[in-house]
């Protein structure tokens, strides 16, 4: 909202300077933007918040300076002279469109001389940026910028049948505005129409066919209420915003239609001449008086923490234009807010008004905080751990948009077979599917560090992915996602430490199972998952040489996800104490030579198996392979195994023999011969 | 030669030397030993070093290994000897020098991105306030998101427009006055009314987390950001408490003491509402919104207003995360470029 300074005065004596009231009004409500000056004119921007419609004119403004400052606030009251002839004699009105137009109202001028406005109304236009068109649209300018209300003046002799109808407007029906274009509306859409078409697109914007011009002699003068929502759609819909629209977007003051109708027909009649018809056609009913509020003295305190005198509070509200109905007590008081505030119906609105014009700095901030327990919660003990190890591992924690667009990426979904949902509109261009998997975003995030020659970017992200469900709200899992390069056993030993640290060991080993998966965007023979009780808590794989190819990434890359709730589910938050054996562990070699397909985890578990409870762990070495000696198909694989008994120390005949069953296991499950 | 019979005959040397050597008491003694086991030409060393060659070659790596333990053992052995001697030798190898010059390996460690890392700072903060730490669902419907934030169906935040409502198959929502129309969430003020439906009073709870507005980006915009999001629910909790709590944070936050000023303003779900600034560095600076929690918030919930009271505070984590780290373009934060990330290893 533009203020011009001098247009001001009309309202009030204001005696600072326009740089500190307008730091008095920014700590009251009315946010200062910023200032300019205009023909020596200071003229102030303020922010307007949407329940304050009351200060989209310069009176509202001026009543909040006249209560900061405590002077008097002057409202012109206008004086007509009217002619014998009665309004509703020239123009019937009809309302079919009450919900959107609770109220319409007309005024009639007749012989008018259109032409320019004075200079000093045309300065004040153009220093809060409206530009002066002839002296009967300028006077409804003039006073929707004076008060609020918007008006409208149609040249009346374009008003066919001297008949105002209110109405819907037909679906498609076309309209040519002021703008000189071509609007379709909707049946939810007002339009003020006469006796044939229509003249209007009510509270929006007028209508060429009528608009006033050199040649108006007779004026109609609208004053109405249209309703916040019905406006609001209709400048939506169309894109076209105005000052009327915007002000009954945020409710006008209903008591105020008739003061402002007559404001401007003495603007009118003062700048253009012309005779005013006697009284109004108003097809609404008279306000009344909202009912009173009850003020109580102590709830102030009890929400502002601070006292504030009684009589002050009251001064305050009677100020900003409340009645106090009856006798107020020393303990509560009846306040009828004033219809301009429709933002006030509540005790907690009337102690808003108190507190800011008493001056938010009063409150102190040094008041008493008591002390109340507060402590991590499981899942930050456990992100706390997810993180360390990742970023131990090498990674750069990276955060991407929740939403992606439809691409090849996109397709990589291992926790549904749903589609994604999607947006009515895009988060970013294209991006309107809430994504399944983190890994699509992370391929895209390494794809824009290869694009800046940023080599090797190994990356993960903890977000949600969202899962279609078929009921209630969709399924939002929490997930870490890793990006690597080619070596999926770094990702894997990345994943299976936070599982050991965050589990337990003991769990892991009891609870934890491992699987082959297969899906069409990794390599072959590369994805695994690993279970709890048949379901996936996490998965790992390459990339498929296909997906990296037309994604034109420059190397292979590894990439898993884990899902961080069914981690936080299984999460054992304080490792206990395992008492520590204290015979010695003795560590044995075996060196296998065994067909290409047997894998690790057949060959671990088997040895355990044979090795029995003596063998507390298989580790493996390393594999290799000698084709010339073992022929196609062999490779080498190097394990150790650590024997330890609880109970004693182990002899190394003991030992011999867990080794001699392990192998013995080996040659009969896997026709493994051992190296010697 | 079979690899045991390699290893064999080194650990015999192993044996020799070492016993020679513990019984050394001269040092010329020491001279002769130290020829006759480590000696350039003819040390025992060497002649074993040349068997090597005779192995087969998927044993030599394990052979080499064990030639080398032996070798050091040796080594070391004579320097012990040498040292029991006194004086010593001080005969420094001249083969290999050790360089400490050289630059030492550091650990390729990851790091956080800078809003995780303003996230747990602010979650650290408030926890030491007594505020403990809640989460929501991001996708909410219109109930959580608007109506018990008493943001009626005519309010401008519910326009279609300004929200990433979600389509779905069944139907297409259109209408943003359905109430089963699901929406990504344009405030972590959800969360308070998740909380406040299902915890006991009073509470005391922060919320972090992604929210969702049409924004078009550019250095001060983005469509995704994050809220802090903070409520306090008790017996007579008043306005000075929230000026109090949040110049406590503010204090906490910037690590020198900070004013605090409240300015008038308009959320449905709080009154009296004000934005908040911190007078920091001589500069009033703009931090987030706060308030009263609204009688009508409270009465959706079935909760007596009379009978209690609180406040809500929201704040943007980007612009904390901005100002702390001197990062001058939002989209920097989401465009995953390493050598922005790596910045904030700390």
């Amino acid at each position: 909202m533009l203020v011009s300074w001098e247009w001001l005065s009309d309202y009030v004596d204001i005696d600072v300077s326009h740089e500190d009231m307008a730091t008095r009004w920014a700590l009251t409500g009315l946010n200062h933007e910023s200032t300019i000056i205009v023909d020596g004119v200071p003229v102030i921007d303020l922010e307007i918040t949407s329940n304050r419609g009351d200060c989209l004119g310069h009176i509202g403004i001026a009543r909040e300076a006249s209560v900061l400052l405590q002077k008097e606030l002057r409202i012109p009251a206008p004086q007509l002279k009217t002619s014998d002839e009665p309004t509703s004699k020239a123009l019937a009105i009809e309302n079919q469109f009450e919900e959107a137009c609770p109220r319409y109202t007309g005024r009639v001028i007749r012989g008018v001389k259109v032409g320019p406005s004075p200079a000093w109304l045309q300065r004040r236009l153009m220093a809060i940026g409206v530009k002066p068109i002839n002296n009967v649209v300028d006077a409804t300018n003039y006073v929707m910028f004076e008060c609020g209300q918007p008006l409208h003046a149609f040249d009346f002799a374009n008003i066919r049948g001297g008949r105002i109808i209110v109405r819907p407007a037909k679906d498609k029906e076309t309209f040519v505005a002021i703008d000189h274009r071509t609007y379709q509306l909707d049946s939810q859409m007002v339009v003020i129409a006469d006796a044939e078409r229509a003249v209007a697109l009510g509270g929006v914007m007028g209508g060429v066919e009528s608009e006033v011009s050199d040649r108006t002699v007779d004026v109609l003068l609208e004053a109405a209420e249209f309703m916040p929502l019905s406006i609001r759609r209709t400048a939506r819909k169309l894109k076209l915003h105005s000052p009327s629209s915007y002000r009954y977007e945020r409710r006008i003051d209903h008591a105020n239609i008739d003061w402002a109708s007559r404001r401007c027909c003495e603007l009118i009649l003062q700048t253009a001449g012309g005779q005013l018809l006697a009284g109004s056609v108003d097809t609404g009913e008279r306000p009344t008086d909202p009912a009173p509020i009850v003020l109580r003295e102590s709830k102030i305190a009890s929400v502002l923490g601070i006292d504030v005198p009684w009589e002050r509070s009251l001064e305050i509200l009677v100020h900003l234009g409340c009645k106090v109905s009856g006798e107020p007590s020393e303990a509560d008081a009846r306040m009828i807010p004033p219809s301009y505030r429709m933002d006030l119906t509540r005790e907690i609105d009337l102690i808003e008004e108190i507190a800011r014009i008493h001056g938010y700095e009063q409150i102190p901030e040094d008041a008493d905080v008591p002390l109340v327990s507060s402590a991590k919660r499981p899942k930050d003990i456990v992100m706390d751990t997810v993180r360390r190890v990742v970023c131990a591992a090498g990674f750069d924690e990276t955060m991407t948009p929740s939403l992606i667009g439809k691409s090849q990426m996109s397709a990589i979904s291992p926790w549904t077979a749903e589609e994604p949902m999607t947006t009515l509109i895009p988060l970013l261009e294209g991006a309107n599917q809430l994504r399944r998997s983190l890994i699509p975003s992370l391929i895209a995030a390494r794809l824009y560090n290869q694009s800046q020659t940023n080599r090797d970017s190994q990356l993960f992200e903890t977000a949600n992915v969202y899962l279609p469900r078929t009921s209630g709200l969709p399924g939002q899992q929490f997930n870490l996602g890793v990006i690597g390069l080619a070596d999926i056993r770094r990702v894997a030993g990345t994943f299976e430490e936070i599982l050991h640290r965050v589990c337990g060991p003991e769990f892991i080993q009891a609870k934890l199972t491992k699987t082959l998966v297969s899906w069409n965007y990794l390599a072959p023979l590369s994805g695994i998952a690993w279970q709890i009780g048949g379901e996936t808590i996490a998965w790992i794989g390459q990339l498929n040489r296909g997906v990296v190819d037309s994604m034109k990434l420059d190397c292979a890359a590894a990439v898993g996800e884990m899902n961080l709730d069914m981690l936080l589910e299984h999460a054992r938050l304080v490792p206990q104490l395992q008492p520590i054996v204290p015979f010695p562990t003795i560590e044995r070699d075996l060196n296998l030579i065994l067909g290409e397909a047997t894998q690790w985890q057949s060959i671990s578990s088997t040895i355990q198996k044979a090795a029995g409870p003596l063998c507390i762990h298989v580790l493996f070495r390393e594999i290799y392979r000698d084709t010339k000696k073992d022929g196609d198909g062999k490779k080498r694989v190097l394990l150790s195994m650590h024997l330890r008994s609880p109970t004693e120390t182990l002899t190394s005949e003991q030992a011999d023999k867990v080794m001699q069953n392990a192998l013995a296991a080996c040659k009969s499950e896997f026709q493994a011969t051992i190296l010697q | 030669m079979s690899l045991q019979n390699f290893v064999d005959s080194l650990d015999g040397l192993l044996n020799e030397a070492k016993q020679s050597l513990d019984s050394v008491a001269s040092a010329e003694h020491l001279e002769e030993l130290r020829v006759k086991f480590v000696g350039a030409k003819n040390g025992a060393i060497k002649t074993v070093q040349k068997l090597m060659g005779a192995i087969e070659s998927e044993h030599r790596p394990a052979a080499g290994k064990r030639f080398n333990e032996v070798r050091d053992a040796i080594q070391s052995a004579l320097e012990s000897a040498s040292e029991r001697l006194g004086g010593g030798s001080q005969k420094v190898s001249n083969e290999q020098l050790v360089d400490p010059t050289l630059p030492g390996i550091r650990p390729v460690l990851g790091q956080l991105h800078p809003i995780t890392q303003t996230i747990e700072h602010l979650k650290d903060i408030m926890g030491r306030l007594g505020f403990s730490i809640t989460e929501g669902p991001e996708i909410e419907d219109t109930w959580h998101n608007f109506m018990a934030l008493n943001i009626p169906e005519d309010h401008p935040a519910r326009d279609p427009l300004d929200n990433f409502y979600l389509a779905t198959a069944s139907k297409q929502m259109h209408n943003p006055t359905d109430r089963d129309a699901m929406l990504l969430r344009s405030q972590t003020s959800t969360v308070q009314i998740r909380v406040m439906e299902t915890q006991p009073l009073p509470l005391r709870i922060i919320s972090l987390g992604r929210v969702y507005r049409p924004d078009a980006p550019d250095a001060t915009h983005f469509p995704m950001f994050h809220q802090m999001e903070g409520l306090w629910v008790d017996k007579n909790v008043t306005m000075a408490q929230l000026k109090s709590v949040l110049r406590l944070f503010a204090t906490s936050y910037l690590g020198s003491d900070v004013k605090v000023r409240f300015r008038p303003s308009f959320f449905p779900f709080t009154e009296p509402s004000v934005e908040v600034d911190y007078w920091w560095n001589n500069n009033w600076i703009e931090f987030g919104g706060a308030g009263m929690v609204d009688p009508n918030v409270f009465q959706a919930l079935g909760i007596d207003s009379e009978k209690w009271s609180g406040f809500a505070f929201g704040l943007g984590v980007e612009r904390l995360c901005m100002r702390r780290f001197g990062i001058v373009d939002i989209r920097d934060l989401y465009r995953s470029d390493v050598r922005f990330l790596r910045q904030f290893a700390s």
